[in-house]
């Protein structure tokens, strides 16, 4: 059974050790253990982040915190007036934006087709009348617009087209059986938008370049006043409006609180969490659990190296460790100092990849994410979990230290002192 | 009373069919404050005899009493608390752990005898200016001299008073010089009561001991004392 003393002296030994080994050498296995740390967290926090980004897009281009969208029985929120007010007058609210939904279709290039037996170049879209400058506010969205401008307040005729509905953004457009998507758009360009049988011509002010599983990059958005004017509309009540809590407000109070105020009567009342498509948390378990498995993969590897690193030590070093057992060093003491020095390069590296990853990586990324074809990914590493990946490295450095040492230590005093096999 | 006892030790090493008799039946008895040397030509079984004493190894057969106390059914664990409390080792290669300065080679195992750090240093202090190194405490083993370095061993293993101090061939590295002041250390340390074991085939510092045992094929010849 180990005692205090053979810690004690471990650590004598180890501090001395590791301070007099080469700077190289210990600065290479400090470096392992900090890509190995960075493995775990990283390359896990992507594949989360990845959902987490499509999550983030949902919520900041769609849902906002809360979102009141409309019963399944109505077409439209009854009473949208009311509920608008009421909203304006809480003081938990930031921003909102009140939307108008319909479906359209939108047709390019008809001036030039010449042809009447060609089927027209027409793709459908979900339009969006919204208020552009609460919109702006609420989502960001003129920061979306990658060619042309964004709507003008009073701007007539105008319509703002996602990067799904163009052909040079669109991913498998034209290529797969089912997509349409318009040709030769750019801004300026004009276009015919049919909704609810009603046509009208009007000016692409502008395209929103997203990613392809955006939630604006399949939408076409024009102000609301002239939606509404299209859809020969006379009442005020939207299809949605997602509202933008104040920092440190909790949404799911907010939803209880426009739950008990009536809200629920004329409409769904969600969080983002609950608004935003299902099958994101199956998605975001998966991904999590191919990262565990890939990270699993680097933890065996720093094990390994750590295994040698110390096994190669011991064995060297095996004539010292018979003289430490015959002067009287305890074995344990002996183990001890090994695992010392395994776990000093565990936690030395675990140490630096906490600082790269919380002092560099994860805000980096969170204000520049990497751009993917489905996602705007950032790094999900929730402190918790990475403590727990820190643990798991220590714990296997730990180990894999232990092993090799305990392994020289009981060959026979004498036999290591003389060299003998 | 005898410190330390052979009784009848037998030590043969075998390798598959082979059988290598080194120890055929050795008995000695040391006394408390005796300086023994253990003498004879190469092979004759003085280094294993020596390793039978200090429980470094154990014998085929036969025992090894200390203290009056047969030491066959110790346990491992309790070997090592014999060697760290009663007895001193200095080795024909001074066996000083490299990573470690001349003042933290004699400190360790006095902490694994649960002296605060303090006291050890003090004691480490004190035992490397008795021989002479008190100006070298901070050095490495790699930038001391060979005598050096085994002045810093002699004060690893007298450092806690030793009740017997194993020297294997502890001038054999040496040049006459260092050799000399090494041999001056242990004549100093007998004067002062302490029990010396020494393995040595130079005939003129076996005969700086009281006492001198001739090895030859494994068994004793006539005991003669040069003192």
């Amino acid at each position: 059974m180990p005692s205090f003393l053979d810690i004690r002296v471990g650590w004598y030994l180890a501090i001395r050790q590791i301070k007099r080994a080469s700077f190289w050498t210990t600065g290479l296995i400090v470096f392992v253990m900090v890509l190995t740390f960075l493995d775990l967290v990283v390359v896990t926090g992507v594949l989360v982040g990845i959902v987490a980004g499509v999550t983030q897009l949902y919520r900041t281009q769609e849902t906002g915190d809360v979102y009141i969208s409309t019963l399944d029985t109505k077409n439209y929120i009854d009473n949208s007036q009311r509920i608008i007010s009421f909203l304006k007058t809480l003081p938990q609210v930031e921003n909102m934006s009140a939307r108008y939904t319909a479906n359209a279709e939108i047709e390019a290039n008809y001036k030039t087709a010449v042809d009447p037996n060609v089927k027209p170049n027409e793709t459908g879209a979900e339009i969006i009348g919204v208020d552009p400058l609460q919109e702006n506010q609420l989502s960001g969205i003129s920061s979306f617009v990658g060619e042309g401008q964004y709507l003008a307040p009073g701007g007539l005729d105008e319509i703002l087209l996602g990067s799904n509905l163009i052909d040079r953004y669109s991913f498998g457009g034209d290529i797969l059986p089912g997509i349409s998507v318009l040709h030769n758009v750019y801004p300026g360009s004009k276009v015919l938008v049919t909704i609810a049988g009603h046509t009208r011509e009007m000016t692409v002010q502008g395209i929103m370049v997203t990613t392809a599983n955006s939630p604006l990059a399949s939408r076409a958005i024009m102000p609301a006043a002239q939606l509404r004017e299209i859809l020969g509309r006379d009442d005020y009540n939207v299809n949605e409006i997602a509202i933008d809590l104040k920092p440190g407000t909790d949404p799911e109070a907010f939803v209880s609180l426009l739950e008990k105020s009536g809200v629920s009567q004329y409409a769904k009342v969600q969080t983002a969490t609950q608004a935003i498509p299902s099958g994101i948390a199956e998605v975001t378990a998966t991904f999590s659990e191919i990262g565990n498995a890939i990270s699993s993969v680097g933890l065996v590897v720093a094990a390994i190296t750590i295994f040698i690193v110390i096994f190669v030590n011991a064995v060297t070093r095996r004539k010292f460790i018979g003289i430490m057992k015959g002067i009287g060093i305890s074995a344990q003491a002996i183990e001890f100092s090994y695992m010392f020095q395994s776990s000093f390069y565990a936690v030395i590296g675990s140490s630096i990849g906490l600082g790269v990853l919380y002092g560099f990586l994860v805000p980096y990324f969170a204000s520049h994410p990497i751009v993917l074809p489905i996602s705007r990914a950032i790094i999900v590493a929730p402190v918790g979990e990475t403590m727990v990946r820190v643990a798991l490295l220590v714990a296997a450095t730990l180990i894999a230290g232990f092993l090799p040492a305990r392994m020289i230590v009981r060959k026979n005093t004498l036999d290591s002192i003389l060299g003998r096999e | 009373m005898a410190i330390i006892e052979a009784k009848q030790l037998v030590k043969t090493y075998r390798s598959g069919e082979v059988e290598t008799p080194v120890l055929r039946g050795i008995d000695l008895a040391v006394e408390k404050g005796q300086w023994l040397a253990i003498m004879g030509r190469s092979g004759a079984g003085k280094s294993t005899l020596m390793y039978q004493l200090s429980l470094l190894d154990s014998p085929t057969s036969g025992e090894v009493v200390i203290d009056g106390r047969n030491t066959r059914d110790l346990s491992e664990r309790e070997k090592m608390h014999m060697r760290l409390y009663k007895f001193g080792y200095v080795f024909q290669d001074y066996a000083l752990l490299p990573e470690l300065t001349a003042l933290e080679n004699v400190v360790v195992p006095l902490l694994m005898e649960n002296y605060a750090q303090s006291d050890a240093i003090s004691k480490a202090q004190e035992a490397l200016t008795k021989v002479g190194l008190g100006h070298r405490f901070h050095n490495l083993p790699s930038q001391l001299s060979g005598g050096e370095q085994q002045r810093v061993s002699i004060a690893r293993a007298v450092a806690e008073a030793p009740e017997i101090l194993f020297a294997d061939e502890p001038t054999a590295n040496l040049d006459r010089e260092a050799s000399l002041v090494v041999m001056e250390i242990f004549k100093e340390l007998n004067r002062e009561g302490q029990t010396i074991i020494m393995v040595t085939h130079e005939e003129e510092y076996g005969h700086l001991a009281q006492r001198l045992v001739h090895l030859d094929d494994g068994r004793i010849v006539p005991d003669r004392r040069t003192k």
